[in-house]
């Protein structure tokens, strides 16, 4: 049973959102139980796996029985396992939320809304686990397509967005196509596992490193890195209210993913560096992206586009510190990775539950908001943790990176840390001089439901959490969840 | 420079690939109407599938069926079906990413009743 829980994680939300259509023909109001019920049956699945993966091992799951390299193969290790239960209890918070705002936000298109949201949260699984390159790109092209579909799935403005966002994101996946073709024509494998044998002796070859930049260039399109992120502002600010947080907290995240797993255990962790020239200064890309982004969110109008692009800035955070090549600074960032993931849906919850509460859209209005004060004080901790301030989740990520960085001698890349944070902490002054100085006219025009406090609450409860259990995580990340060699 | 138009002369599918490609990326980049940067990503996605199929190809190979009375060491006389089968896959997530996208342009058409890109930027403000 142990043995199979990886494909549970996938066949759970995987076989709900295709009965869901079926289901929601005669009985809507059911949608919201059953999607809520089989991403909490996810969740629990996904601690039990990374329980199992914790007290036996990293294991590796054979589809069909069939070993690779014939077979397909899931990887299911201490890093895919962290990061699956952190999105499946993302996708549960973001469902709960979506309980409360659904009805308004959607415009009646309620049974599409969580069949594509389970549809993306089975394929996001599948692509941390995936261990052959082009298990990865049907995965992403599974969940990206249910995204494109999320952002446009109420209509109106967001189908402009939607359709900008399918045309970026198809253009990255044929990039990322192209790149595996390269790499397959070089070695004749597509399984991770033998890539890393085979592709490390390559690495002099143009094919090897063509395909790698292919592959690089199609997930940074994914992962909004800075000269490729025009999609995503405009994307998460119109999306609707019960889509952004959940868009916002998975898709970069695990492209992100993808390409940890490809630099470290395909390319190898020591040759990344140094051969590669297109890795050589994605650190630098990292850091102009971690700037430029925050710079950007402070010019903002838009609450939800200034949101999107802190978001664009942390992971530039996290590319810069994956791409500084120590296991300090691997382990910050993807610790820095699920706290961002956290904190990105933390920030759409909380804009979300503002237009809810009194159709606050842009800082200006906010001038006029009476906000309850659990808002306010969720916003303040999520503040907190999104600057780095001690006893959040936040901190110990920056700390971590920082630590890296100088275990490089990378001051370039400490520089950048500081100022995005300090950057960081410009916006979020803007946020709370409009919110401090607000001279409330209207009261609230509707009642908070209880959903809406539950989902944030989950939040800011997480990110205490990860701040105090930042120690025993970056533990298991630093001497478990690294590849072999490092 | 004669050298390299000989080179490229030898290997007809890969300039066939790349000429796809850019006038793929071309059209999609340049065009305003919606249903004509979709053309244009079909004509890319189309360009990576050939050279999917164009860099697996093997003359005088075969289907791996094992025939009665074949040597089934012999990995000279068939074809490796395994990029085959990616491709087929490849195409049926074209095939679907084409559906998602013309959805997307006619919901934008049926909105905003037009397909060009700044006639319906001028109707959103």
């Amino acid at each position: 049973m142990i043995r199979h829980l990886p494909a549970l994680l996938f066949m759970i939300p995987f076989s709900v959102a295709v009965s869901l259509p079926l289901v929601g023909v005669r009985h809507r109001q059911w949608c919201h139980p059953l999607a809520l019920g089989a991403v909490a049956a996810m969740s629990l699945v996904a601690g039990l796996n990374l329980g199992a993966v914790l007290t036996y091992g990293a294991s590796r799951y054979a589809f069909g029985g069939w070993a690779a390299p014939i077979g397909i193969e899931w990887l299911n290790d201490e890093l895919a396992a962290i990061i699956v239960l952190t999105l499946s209890l993302l996708t549960l918070t973001s469902l709960v939320f979506a309980g409360g705002t659904a009805p308004r936000t959607l415009g009646g298109r309620v049974v599409p809304f969580y069949t594509l949201i389970l549809l993306q949260s089975s394929a996001l699984a599948g692509v941390v686990f995936a261990a052959d390159l082009f298990n990865v790109f049907v995965f992403l092209e599974v969940a990206a397509l249910a995204g494109y579909a999320l952002v446009g799935v109420s209509g109106g403005r967001a189908l402009v967005s939607a359709f900008r966002y399918l045309i970026l994101g198809s253009l990255g996946a044929s990039l990322y196509l192209l790149g595996i073709g390269y790499l397959y024509a070089a070695t004749g494998t597509l399984s991770m596992a033998d890539l890393g044998g085979r592709v490390p002796e390559l690495l002099t070859s143009p094919a090897i490193v063509g395909g790698l930049t292919f592959i690089f260039l199609g997930l940074a399109i994914k992962m909004a890195i800075m000269p490729m992120h025009g999609w995503l502002p405009d994307a998460y600010t119109y999306a609707p209210d019960a889509v952004s947080p959940f868009l916002a907290a998975s898709v970069t995240k695990v492209a992100m993913i993808v390409w940890v797993r490809i630099m470290f255990w395909v390319i190898g962790p020591n040759a990344s560096i140094e051969h590669i020239p297109v890795v050589t200064f994605l650190d630098e890309l990292g850091a102009i992206t971690a700037v430029a982004g925050a710079l950007l969110a402070l010019t903002q109008r838009e609450i939800k586009r200034m949101f999107a692009y802190g978001g664009i800035s942390h992971m530039g955070l996290v590319l810069m510190a994956v791409s500084l090549g120590n296991p300090t600074a691997l382990a910050g960032g993807v610790f820095y990775l699920i706290n961002d993931a956290v904190m990105q849906a933390a920030l759409f919850f909380l804009a979300g539950a503002a237009i809810h509460q009194s159709g606050v859209r842009t800082l200006d209005e906010l001038g006029e908001f009476r906000g309850p004060a659990w808002l306010t004080g969720a916003l303040i901790l999520v503040a907190m943790s999104m600057v780095g301030i001690p006893p959040t989740g936040g901190f110990f990520g920056k700390w971590n990176i920082i630590l890296g960085a100088i275990e490089a001698g990378n001051y370039f890349a400490v520089g950048a840390v500081i100022l995005s944070t300090l950057l960081t902490l410009g916006y979020f002054i803007r946020l709370f001089e409009r919110l401090f100085t607000a001279q409330p006219e209207t009261a609230p025009s509707h009642v908070t439901p209880p959903s809406l406090r539950i989902s944030v609450a989950g939040v800011s409860a997480a990110i205490i959490l990860l701040g105090v259990l930042s120690d025993p995580i970056v533990r298991v990340l630093l001497e478990l969840a690294l590849p072999d060699g490092m | 420079m004669l050298e390299l138009v000989g080179a490229w002369l030898l290997r007809p599918n890969v300039v066939a690939f790349v000429i796809l490609f850019l006038s793929g990326f071309y059209i999609m980049v340049t065009h305003h109407n919606l249903i004509k940067k979709v053309i244009g990503l079909y004509i890319l996605q189309t360009s990576v599938i050939f050279f999917l199929v164009a860099v697996s190809a093997k003359t005088g190979a075969t289907v791996p069926i094992l025939l009665p009375g074949a040597n089934p060491v012999d990995v000279a006389l068939y074809a490796n079906p395994l990029p085959h089968v990616l491709t087929l896959t490849a195409i049926v997530v074209q095939v679907a990413t084409l559906g998602v996208s013309l959805a997307l342009a006619a919901a934008i058409y049926r909105q905003y009743g037009s397909l060009d890109e700044d006639e319906v930027g001028k109707r959103l403000e």
